[in-house]
């Protein structure tokens, strides 16, 4: 049985929150771009972006990031070999921009790695910030989320699996008991 | 959802003939959102077979489809006409019924057509407990546990389990029906027998009982944005276990603490956005008292007369603001007429005011039929009463609803103690004087609570008006005691009565003692805003918001509540004369305590007064407007009568049914004339049917027109009527009735009278030509005869027309039977052909049935 | 029950019939909206001085219950009814409102027009009344000369720190006439909280070591407190995460540069719509404000502006640009109300627990 851990009342606050917090974290919007990853990452990215416009009256540039070879499934980030992420499309620049990098879940570490290389490959940053909605552990390699939705601390053997109202018709995170 | 503001052709599933379960109400709602379509230049289509509807006079011919509200009539229309969008809230749950079969089958994919108000998966669960249930419990609202079955061994299976008492449903009934509570494993196979006959998938549940809770009810409403207010809770004041249309209802909800009724919001906002709801929502909960706990008993996303009462008590526009949300708009967006306060589509409503309603059943009529009020509704109809404290609300009501001409309210003394317990513990349709007795006897209210689980709140709010009608007994004349009682609701007929004099005593009394009656407007806002809305009650305070509506005035006096009879033919005719009156540049104020009437909507009257129709309330809306002129309807003769003896420019419309001469025994054909000074002019002649054996003129309840008979026989009764109507001098609208003479074939006059109201409508419908307005012109005198002289009726017209009348026989339980007109609840309307419409036996009721609900 | 009068301070009188306490009472008249929840009202210390006019017209119809009090001991001056039930229905049947009333000696009068006077008080503006037996010159002479102190939060907010123990997330309460909603809410989220008296320090705050912090709703106008706690306020938003409510947030946006107007009526009841910027959509939550944060006056470097009431234009929700400090002028624990508001309590638990990191 699926355990729902955030509700669709809790993932919009924790959109919310992250959003404000960029806001804290940033001084404001001025040179944001924000870069989510396919594919649920996209719609989040979009989310905070329309909520950033709907606060500040500013359109942040949003960009999807797509991670290949593997399918956008939950658990894309179990597998040992290095994700590739291509930027193909995303048609603004990156250089000296403030890029918040946003994914559904962050676990081993390995897509944002390969996310992170992408973007350097298209242009020079100012800086990368990483917010995830949640946080499930298990990390491969050094990297922290800024901005975390919620942390589901988990064992391996569980799946998160993340649903958007865009595709899936609710919002909510679930916990899938292997 | 998809974009929905290209929408352009939009088909509204009527709701048929009046019935137990519905009446007005959703013409009336109908009526508002064509209005709110025509704006938005979306072009309507309506079909419907209901010839007192309303809605049906406000658009063009071709949208109009004249037919059976069934499913294959409807999807003739999807396929012919292609209509983008279906709107399924609007035809009781028949409509509900019918846009799930159309979905089941395929054809709203098949002829892309979108639902308005509600997404397919929704629809699909609507009386599907099953399917409800589990998706209630997804989002965590409690639920009673329904089991389905399929088989009585299966039931039994389940008892220990459930115990008794344990409710049976069928699943996705045929028919509205209703939850029958079973005490014993007897009850329970019967029950069985009946849902598993009524459901259409063969299927019943069980269910825990939860007799004895509070019913409460929310209404509420949604936009595709989610924004969600809640439109007025409703208490029913009488427990689960009595049908919420047969409970006498207070709104806004007295016994519930915040905390309660915001619970009960939420779990109402979490269903509305969980099932996709756009436009309104109405859902029912079963409280316990003793804990707080409740479940989720029913959902409606439709309207219904709880949506119809919510509204009109807090003066929210519903009707209005759907149609809006229909169209795709957000409440934030929604403009509404310049009278209400901007915004206010978006305000939840609060409410300063207390509105009671009591039914009103048809034990008089059908007095075969059980009379304790039960899990199965039985009210034909409903009275209001508004006023500032439950007491004059509550007393308001029940002045209403007993049709008492002189506003008193009868006793129910002779009861013996064992009756009374009984009727407590099993109530009957007189219940409100029930419990009232039961006071006067000495019960406490805690006592009374106990027998018959209402909250003690009310019995002592009932005490309180019998410790002021002892004040009455023991004061009489006492102006203090006077106040008092005109405060709390009581009215000046009764207040005469105890004091044994007459009305007129009362009123100067009051005058001199500047006792007088103070009008508060019904408005959402609760004072904080200044609304300009029309709707008014009475109570007797310090402001009179109220000032007269200006020149040329004409008061109408509507008939209250409907009951069996010619009551949705009567709001026709109320609704089509201030139509009239409003186009003949009358300000009309409309006086009339039906929740469900057509005529209150704004579009109808400049002004609408919610008080009891008695001698004194409407004498004080007079005082207050000094109308021109004054109509009051035909079935009240002692107050035209008193009315009479005043200076008013006093007309009787509708007109009384009742003449001095007596009625013919039978008669077979009728010939309608509009009679006008020296014109006279053919209407129709109609076939009058009395289906079954008996063909007195009273089981005269199917018509068709014209009457089945060579030409020059129909242009020789004409010629005949015009006859007798020139002996008798008549005028308006009259009927020449016709039998055959002895036994021969040979037809002669055997009576005239006015035409009766339910045959009017039918001639309007079938002539085009507005009969209830024409009459209406010749009373105020706005009638040229050069252009009445070149109208000419068809009556040898070869499209026929057939009307035949619906009787609630079925839904009270009692043996199918040829009605009487006094037991009719509403009727249905069929054009086509003569070979179409012709009936090989008249006496065969089931053949009426079938050709007038044939598939087209 | 006897006769007494509602006599303003524009001469009128208005004769009912007196219930609770017998006293005379003078206070400001202001009137509440709300459907039900007489209770709460009536216990809100954001009433004191005040005397309500209902105008649900049937009040007393489910007596005095154990769990809707949002303050033990209620200061406001008066109840103006338009019915009156005496009835008990707690499980004792022990007390009425009325009973209620007399125990804490406030007088209410039943019989009036209310909706009258809440049609005079929309336009008039604030007004002084009384609640009197004899409506002469002499009761007019004594409300005129009444003069209303400006010390409400003074006469209603705790003096001494006192605690709420649980076992969660540490939270002190600065008390300004705290309502218990706002402890019945961080209770229902475990919360360790100490409430502490409004003229608490900073220090007095950090030293406590806390997760957060929570301005409380209270009485009368923020402009009569001082600078003291501005300071206050300003040192411990840049420290923890800081939550305002009420009279709270109307401090919070003073310490942050915004000005605020008394509102040409005060505005008690829940039927605005109220949009959240951020994500556009409208919800209700019971307003009880004579003052609004004048929108103009916000420094957008400083603060963002959150929430507004659609209906009067006031800005109803702040927050700050730099730290995760945020403030409604609405009661977001909805007692009474509507409960759509309480996830903002979550917002607040949610910043506490972000900022653990």
């Amino acid at each position: 049985m699926p355990k729902v851990v955030v509700d669709a009342m809790a993932m919009q606050r924790a959109l919310t929150r992250i959003t404000y917090e960029i806001i804290e974290r940033n001084k404001g919007v001025d040179d944001l771009v924000i870069l989510g990853i396919k594919t649920r990452g996209v719609y989040l990215a979009q989310r905070i972006a329309s909520r950033l416009q709907q606060l500040e009256n500013v359109t942040v540039p949003v960009g999807a990031l797509d991670v290949t070879p593997f399918r956008d499934d939950i658990d894309h980030d179990s597998e040992n070999d290095d994700p590739k992420v291509s930027a193909a499309d995303i048609d603004f620049s990156v250089e000296q921009k403030k890029v918040i990098l946003v994914d559904d879940v962050l676990y081993t570490g390995r897509t944002i790695r390969a996310a992170m290389s992408a973007i350097m490959a298209l242009g020079r940053p100012k800086s990368i910030n990483l917010a995830v909605l949640v946080d499930r552990g298990h990390r491969e390699l050094p990297i922290r989320a800024d901005f975390v939705g919620k942390n589901i601390p988990s064992s391996q053997r569980e799946r998160i699996k993340v649903s958007v109202t865009e595709i899936d018709d609710r919002d909510a995170v679930e916990i899938i008991k292997a | 959802m998809q974009s929905l503001t290209n929408l352009q052709k939009v088909l509204i599933i009527g709701s048929g003939p009046t019935e137990i379960g519905h009446e007005t109400e959703l013409d009336s709602a109908t009526v508002q959102i064509l209005t709110q379509f025509k704006k938005h230049g979306v072009r309507t289509l309506v079909i419907d077979n209901n010839p007192f509807s309303v809605a049906l006079e406000e658009i063009q011919p071709t949208n109009m489809y004249i037919q059976a509200v069934t499913t294959p009539n409807v999807r003739h229309i999807l396929e012919k006409d292609h209509p983008d969008a279906l709107i399924a809230t609007l035809g009781g749950l028949q409509g509900i019924r019918i846009a799930q079969e159309l979905l089941e089958n395929g054809d709203l994919g098949r002829y892309g057509v979108t639902l308005l108000g509600m997404p397919t998966s929704t629809l699909r669960q609507i009386n599907n407990p099953a399917d409800l249930n589990a998706t209630l419990k997804e989002i965590h609202e409690p639920v009673i546990e329904a089991q389905v079955v399929q088989t009585t061994d299966e039931a039994l299976g389940l008892v220990e389990n459930i115990g008794f008492p344990l409710i049976v449903k069928p699943v996705a009934p045929r028919v509205d029906t209703n939850r029958t509570i079973c005490e014993n494993v007897d009850d329970m196979l019967t029950a069985l027998n009946q849902g598993f006959q009524q459901s259409r998938f063969d299927q019943c549940t069980l269910e825990r009982s939860v007799v004895g809770y509070k019913e409460v009810e929310m209404v509420a409403i949604r936009d595709a944005a989610d924004t969600e207010l809640l439109i007025s809770g409703l208490e029913n004041v009488d427990p689960i276990g009595i049908h919420s249309g047969d409970s006498i209802v207070v709104t806004p909800p007295q016994t519930l603490t915040d905390r309660e009724y915001q619970d009960l919001r939420d779990a109402t906002f979490r269903i509305a956005t969980e099932f996709g709801i756009i436009g309104v929502l109405h859902v029912s909960f079963a409280l316990n008292p003793a804990n707080q706990h409740f479940y989720v008993t029913k959902l409606a996303p439709y309207f219904t007369r709880g949506v119809s009462l919510a509204a009109r008590t807090v003066g929210y526009p519903v009707s209005l603001v759907t149609g809006a949300l229909m169209l795709g708009q957000r409440l934030v967006d929604v403009k509404l007429p310049s009278q209400f306060t901007k915004q206010t589509a978006v305000m939840e409503p609060t409410s300063d005011h207390v509105t009671v309603r009591i039914p009103l059943w048809p034990f008089q009529e059908v007095p075969d039929a059980d009379q304790h009020l039960d899990t199965a509704m039985k009210a034909v109809g409903s009275t209001i009463g508004i006023g500032r404290s439950v007491e004059e609300a509550m007393l308001k009501s029940v002045r209403s609803s007993q049709f008492s001409p002189r506003d008193v309210l009868p006793s129910v003394s002779n009861l013996t103690d064992g009756e009374l317990i009984s009727q407590l513990i099993h109530p009957l349709a007189n219940r409100i004087l029930v419990l009232i007795e039961a006071l006067r006897r000495g019960y406490s209210p805690d006592e009374l609570s106990e027998l018959t689980k209402i909250d003690a709140f009310y019995f002592v709010k009932l005490q309180h008006l019998l410790t002021i009608e002892r004040q009455i007994q023991e004061h009489p004349r006492d102006v203090e005691v006077l106040q008092r009682a005109r405060y709390y609701g009581f009215g000046d007929g009764m207040i005469a009565r105890i004091w044994d004099t007459d009305t007129a005593t009362i009123r100067q009394l009051s005058a001199e003692a500047h006792i007088q009656p103070t009008y508060k407007m019904i408005e959402p806002t609760a004072g904080e805003f200044p609304e300009a809305l029309s709707g008014y009650y009475s109570t007797f305070e310090y402001e009179n918001e109220s000032r007269a509506l200006g020149d040329r005035t004409a008061l109408v006096l509507g008939r209250g509540g409907n009951q069996l009879g010619p009551n949705s033919a009567a709001e026709y005719f109320t609704t089509e004369m201030l139509k009239q009156l409003k186009r003949a540049g009358y300000h009309t104020i409309l006086m009339n305590t039906n929740p469900n009437a057509i005529g209150i909507a704004p579009e109808f009257s400049d002004k609408q007064y919610v008080d009891p129709i008695q001698l004194g309330d409407v004498l004080n809306v007079i005082q207050v407007e000094h109308p021109d002129i004054v109509i009051v309807p035909g079935n009240r003769h002692y107050l035209t009568r008193e009315l009479k003896k005043l200076d008013l420019n006093l007309h009787v419309l509708p007109p009384d049914q009742e003449t001095g001469e007596p009625a013919p025994k039978m008669a077979t054909i009728g010939v309608s004339l509009f009679v006008h000074q020296q014109q006279k002019v053919a209407v129709g002649v109609m076939d009058m049917i009395a289906p079954g054996m008996n063909k007195a003129l009273s089981q005269v309840t199917a018509f068709r027109m014209p009457a089945e008979l060579p030409k020059a026989k129909r242009n020789n009764l004409v010629e005949q009527a015009k006859q007798a109507v020139s002996e008798r001098q008549l005028t308006g609208m009259v009927q020449v009735l016709f039998a055959p003479k002895g036994d021969t074939k040979q037809l002669e006059v055997v009576g005239v009278r006015p035409t009766r109201l339910t045959e009017m409508a039918f001639l309007s419908k079938v002539t085009g030509i507005n009969w209830v307005r024409m009459l209406t012109r010749q009373h105020i005198q706005t009638l040229d005869a050069a252009e009445l002289a070149k109208i000419t009726v068809d009556i040898n017209s070869t499209r026929v027309a057939l009307m035949n009348a619906a009787f609630p026989f079925r839904q009270l339980h009692v043996l199918n039977r040829p009605g009487s007109t006094d037991q009719e609840v509403g009727a249905t309307i069929a054009f086509g052909s003569s070979e179409a419409l012709t009936l090989s036996n008249l006496s065969d009721t089931e053949e009426l049935d079938q050709i007038i609900n044939r598939t087209i | 029950m006897a006769k007494r009068y509602l006599i303003l301070e524009d001469g009128s009188a208005y004769a009912g019939e007196g219930f609770g306490a017998g006293a005379t009472t003078s206070g400001e008249v202001i009137f509440n909206l709300n459907l039900l929840g007489y209770q709460e009202t009536i216990t809100d210390q954001i009433y004191h001085n005040q005397i309500i006019i209902f105008a649900q017209p049937a009040i007393g119809n489910v007596g005095i219950n154990h769990d809707s009090y949002e303050s033990i001991l209620p200061t406001a001056k008066g109840m103006v009814v338009r019915d009156l039930t005496n009835i008990s229905t707690n499980r004792l049947s022990k007390l009425s409102l009325d009973e209620f009333l007399r125990q804490h000696n406030i007088p209410g009068i039943s019989g009036i027009d209310t909706r009258h006077l809440i049609r005079k008080l929309r336009t008039a503006g604030p007004m002084k009344g009384s609640i009197v037996d004899v409506a002469d010159a002499h009761a007019f002479d004594q409300l005129n000369a009444t003069v209303l102190t400006n010390r409400q939060v003074d006469q209603v907010a705790t003096p001494k720190p006192y605690p709420n123990p649980d076992t969660g997330k540490n939270v002190v309460v600065i008390d300004f006439g705290l309502k218990h909603g706002i402890l019945r809410q961080l209770s229902e989220r475990r919360c360790n909280v100490t409430v502490l008296p409004w003229t608490a320090s900073a220090q007095d705050v950090l030293n406590l070591d806390p997760d957060g912090v929570l301005l409380s709703t209270g009485p009368g106008s923020p402009l009569d407190l001082g600078t003291g706690v501005l300071d206050m306020i300003r040192e411990v938003q840049a420290e923890i995460p800081l939550f305002a409510i009420g009279l709270g947030h109307e401090l919070f946006a003073l310490a942050n540069g915004a000005k605020l107007t008394p509102l040409p009526v005060e505005y008690h009841g829940s039927g605005h719509p109220i949009r959240r910027i951020i994500t556009n959509d409208i919800l209700y939550a019971t307003q009880g404000q004579g003052y609004a944060v004048v929108a103009k006056s916000i420094d957008r470097d400083r603060l963002i502006t959150t929430y507004v009431d659609l209906i009067n234009g006031t800005v109803q929700g702040l927050r700050h640009r730099d730290f995760p400090a945020f403030s409604v002028q609405f009661f977001a624990d909805g007692a009474p109300g509507p409960h759509e508001s309480r996830d903002l309590f979550d917002e607040f638990m949610e910043a506490m627990t972000s900022r653990e990191g």
